[in-house]
């Protein structure tokens, strides 16, 4: 019962993370309805990044925020270069395309300048040995730590996202660009820092996650990626509750399969429910299925 | 790249030159060096890579992260026949491409219920799963370590039927294979079939209303694009002799992406080009094998923007999707005859409508776009459908042409219920329509346009369009007549040969009318047809509907233009709010209240009955 309960819990901190990476990918879904295929690449910058400049002899407190812009700034580049010159282009799905590229390139980038093996990620919170005890079941203060942060960051994104007037900007955006603009909102704006928020989110994805196993590898965002994106579509594209709960069954099954099946099943089970997901209910759970306008 | 320069490199296209190449290097083959026929070999690997995901992507327009899995299957497939069971190497390809192409038959069920990012999204996690599947099938695929010793040349170990092949027999057996199916892939993609792809790349609403089983198609770019792929992952495991699950991870899906995007999508030429570009670069620049991926990903970000078409773009004429041969096949023929289709005259059965729309109805959200309309059409009739912005007049024609199916009410076309029927098999029936806004292959000419409206009308099979057979040119040839003549009537045949891309908006409204006019309709649906057309054009709408009349057609014309209708139609039909207001002619709609109300409120009716 403790390994079962030990797994769950598990599954509920990492999931918390994938939901924060649904979030993330979200983000740009709301105001252009694209988002970054090379998203993968940022969680990994933000880690590498963060390892780098605390090798450089940067306090912890300075790292972090930096990694953080950094992986912010980055979005930028995503939306002016992958994404915006390809929208209503013929070829639709350009910025698959390029957005992929782009993170592709980031990873032979990090491959290039870093190494391709995985390299130790210091600590900024807790040790990656220390463990708390809840109702009788150990559980890792790193996990602990993740669960914490990406809920309250969820809780104040969504709170954020409701009652701020840049919330409410997303929001129209999100809803039709065209009258947004007309009602006075600066469209562009809103949308370029729709791509910071997401790539900050990305960044502070991939350091938490990181700090799970300690390492980070030029490889190591792709999957969670996935990942992020199965939590964002399980309860319908762009939904925050969604992703939350999406995200958290997504940790709680892969860590049970890899606990009492096997931790080699771990990814395709995710890849599994992304396709069964996919099939099934592509508006997701809570969705409404779209009417195809003609 | 000028004009004169791409014509002037025009031949690289042409299959004599092709065959030429082919000849030539099966021959150059026994006198080169051993690396140099390794590297000839891959080349030709990559050709059906880069083929591979031309046609899933570039023609048929549905994107794949998740290639690699296909060319595993192959791989494997093949390396597993020869190792375990013995099967000889070549009956071991046509098994390896056929179960490919199965797992493509069978990825077309899951990836056609999504489209855009969704489906891209869907083939990463499909080509996520298979590696991870040759990672821990270890008794089978060897796992990581893989799995060596498949029989190749290099091991000395390739036998076809006994018989030992080396290095230099084993490409030429390649090349054959490769430029047979490249040979067969052109002549697909220049039938009805590959125009389909193309159909449904554009628009698949548009594909439906000319007939074209959107389902079907995809299934059969899934199908075609896993079997390419497929022969190549079983080319190249015997052309390597090891393999590993690295060869087929997400690398070589983006590879392959690289490969045809950089080439040129949507061209026969350019994955060659792509794939002979890639496979030379790494082996001879050092500089580009280091930085490889950071290559690959900078491609990928700027190709679109750059090089929209790709090297084949840059360097070569536009592809056309018509076989020249078919072209002059068709030009022999029609010398001599003059336009025949304005005599056609034809006996009316007036006993019953050929359209009856009872009692209609069909809410959005609560929103009652139609409202229990009922409405009956007779051959050779022309209804005006008229009322404002909003009244569900493009609704009535979505769920007559089967884009929508109402919640309430019938629909009987010919006597028998259309209702619930598919848009494309209603357009097979004969009921035919166009967009609000044209609806084509911007890529292609207006003939090419025109001529999938045709595409309901041939008989020909997959087999003898990939063959190329007499009895499937003579078809072409003689639709390819068709088209000619009806561009003459519809005043397009200037036109023909110009890719609607570069033409003005009337130009392109009565190209898609005149891929209606060759579908032999017995309805038309037309969409506001004269908007944004010129006097002359709204002459020749006019001309063109009057024909169909003769002919039996019956029309129905949403239009806004009044005066257009006046001298027009012989019955309209007014819709406010989803409800039918009005029936009658046009004199009477004028001095209607509820009509003149509709339109200009209740102090405009007061207007007008003042004056």
């Amino acid at each position: 019962m403790d390994f079962f309960l030990q797994l769950v819990f598990a599954g509920i901190c990492v999931g918390a993370a994938y939901a924060l990476i649904a979030m993330g990918l979200s983000l740009t879904f709301w105001t252009t309805k694209t988002l970054n295929f090379g998203q993968g690449s940022l969680l990994m910058l933000g880690a590498v990044a963060l390892t780098a400049l605390m090798a450089a002899g940067l306090h912890v407190a300075l790292a972090v925020p930096m990694a953080l812009l950094g992986t912010g700034a980055l979005m930028v580049l995503v939306e002016r270069v992958a994404i915006r010159p390809l929208l209503g282009s013929e070829e639709s799905m350009g910025w698959v395309v390029s957005t992929l590229g782009l993170g592709f390139f980031v990873q032979g980038f990090v491959a290039k300048f870093f190494g391709s093996q995985a390299i130790s990620v210091p600590s900024i919170v807790f040790e990656s040995t220390s463990f708390v005890s809840i109702a009788g079941v150990q559980v890792s203060a790193q996990s602990l730590s993740v669960l914490v942060v990406s809920t309250a960051l969820m809780l104040g994104m969504e709170i954020f996202l409701r009652v701020s007037p840049w919330g409410r900007a997303v929001r129209a955006v999100a809803h039709d660009e065209a009258a947004a603009s007309l009602a006075g909102i600066p469209v562009r704006r809103v949308v370029v820092l729709s791509f910071i928020a997401s790539g900050i989110l990305a960044g502070l994805a991939g350091v938490l996650l990181s700090q799970i196993n300690g390492t980070v590898d030029p490889a190591f965002g792709f999957n969670l990626m996935v990942f992020g994106f199965v939590a964002a579509v399980f309860g319908g594209m762009g939904s925050v509750r969604g992703a939350m709960v999406g995200g958290i069954a997504l940790g709680v099954i892969e860590k049970l399969v890899g606990g009492y099946l096997s931790s080699a099943f771990e990814s395709a089970i995710a890849f599994a429910i992304l396709m069964v997901i996919l099939v099934w209910r592509p508006q997701g759970l809570f969705g409404q299925a779209e009417i195809n306008k003609v | 790249m000028p004009e004169a320069f791409k014509a002037k490199l025009a031949f690289i296209g042409h299959p004599i030159f092709g065959l030429a190449l082919v000849v030539a290097l099966g021959i150059g083959a026994e006198f080169a060096s051993g690396s140099t026929v390794q590297i000839w070999s891959f080349v030709l690997v990559n050709v059906l890579i880069a083929q591979s995901i031309n046609v899933l992507t570039g023609v048929a327009g549905q994107v794949s992260l998740g290639h690699a899995a296909f060319l595993g299957i192959g791989a494997y497939a093949s390396a597993l026949l020869a190792r375990k069971f013995g099967v000889p190497v070549p009956i071991g390809l046509v098994c390896a491409t056929l179960l490919s192409a199965a797992s493509g038959w069978l990825l077309s069920f899951a990836a056609g219920r999504v489209r855009e990012f969704y489906l891209a999204m869907m083939t990463l996690g499909f080509g996520m799963i298979f590696y991870e599947m040759i990672r821990e099938w270890t008794g089978v695929t060897g796992g990581v370590a893989g799995l060596s010793g498949v029989p190749s040349p290099a091991l000395k170990t390739l036998k076809f039927f006994g018989h030992s092949v080396g290095a230099v027999g084993y490409f030429q057996f390649v090349l054959a294979v490769t430029a047979i199916v490249m040979w067969q892939l052109r002549n697909f993609l220049t039938s009805r079939y590959g125009r389909a792809f193309f159909a449904i790349h554009a628009s698949e609403v548009a594909a439906g209303s000319i007939g074209v089983d959107r389902v079907a198609t995809k299934r059969e770019a899934y199908t075609l694009s896993a079997a390419l792929i497929g022969l190549a992952g079983g080319i190249y495991a015997h052309l390597v002799g090891y393999l590993g699950p690295e060869s087929f991870g997400l690398h070589r899906s983006v590879e392959a992406l690289v490969m045809a995007v950089v080439g040129g999508l949507g061209t026969l030429s350019g994955p060659i080009l792509g794939a002979i570009v890639f496979t030379y670069l790494p082996e001879k620049l050092q500089f580009f094998a280091d930085w490889q991926f950071m290559v690959y990903g900078l491609l990928l970000l700027l190709s679109f923007v750059m090089l929209p078409k790709g090297i084949a773009g840059l360097l070569l004429p536009r592809s056309r999707y018509i076989k020249p041969s078919a072209r002059k096949a068709s030009a022999l023929k029609s010398q001599g005859q003059g336009p025949q289709v304005s005599q056609d005259l034809v006996r009316l059965d007036t006993t019953q409508p050929l359209l009856k729309v009872n009692n209609v109805a069909l809410s959005f959200l609560g929103l009652r776009a139609l409202d229990g309309v009922s409405l009956e059409i007779g051959q050779g009739q022309i209804v005006g459908l008229v009322g404002p912005n909003g009244s569900g007049k493009s609704t009535l024609v979505n769920v007559i042409s089967g884009i929508y199916r109402p919640s309430e009410g019938s629909v009987a076309f010919d006597g028998r219920s259309i209702v619930g029927l598919r848009d494309h098999v209603v357009a097979r029936l004969g009921v035919l329509r166009t967009f609000q806004d044209p609806r084509l292959v911007k890529s292609f000419t207006v003939r090419e346009n025109v001529l999938l409206g045709v595409h309901r009308l041939y008989s020909q099979g997959r087999f003898a369009a990939a063959f190329d057979v007499p009895s499937a040119r003579r078809e072409e040839a003689s639709m390819l007549r068709k088209v000619s003549e009806a561009l003459e009537v519809v005043g397009l045949i200037a036109l023909a040969d110009q890719p609607v891309r570069d033409l003005p908006y009337g130009d392109q409204r009565m190209t898609e009318l005149c891929r209606v006019l060759v579908a032999e309709p017995r309805i038309v649906l037309l969409d506001e047809p004269a908007a944004g057309l010129s006097e002359g054009e709204l002459g020749r709408l006019a001309d063109v509907i009057r024909i169909l009349k003769r002919r039996g057609v019956a029309v129905v014309l949403i239009e806004h233009h009044m005066d257009f209708l006046d001298d027009l139609v012989d019955e309209v039909v007014v819709l406010e709010s989803g409800k039918l207001i009005y029936r009658g002619c046009m004199e009477d709609m004028y001095r209607n209240a509820a009509v003149v109300s509709a339109y200009l409120g209740t102090e405009g009716r007061q207007e007008v009955a003042n004056a």
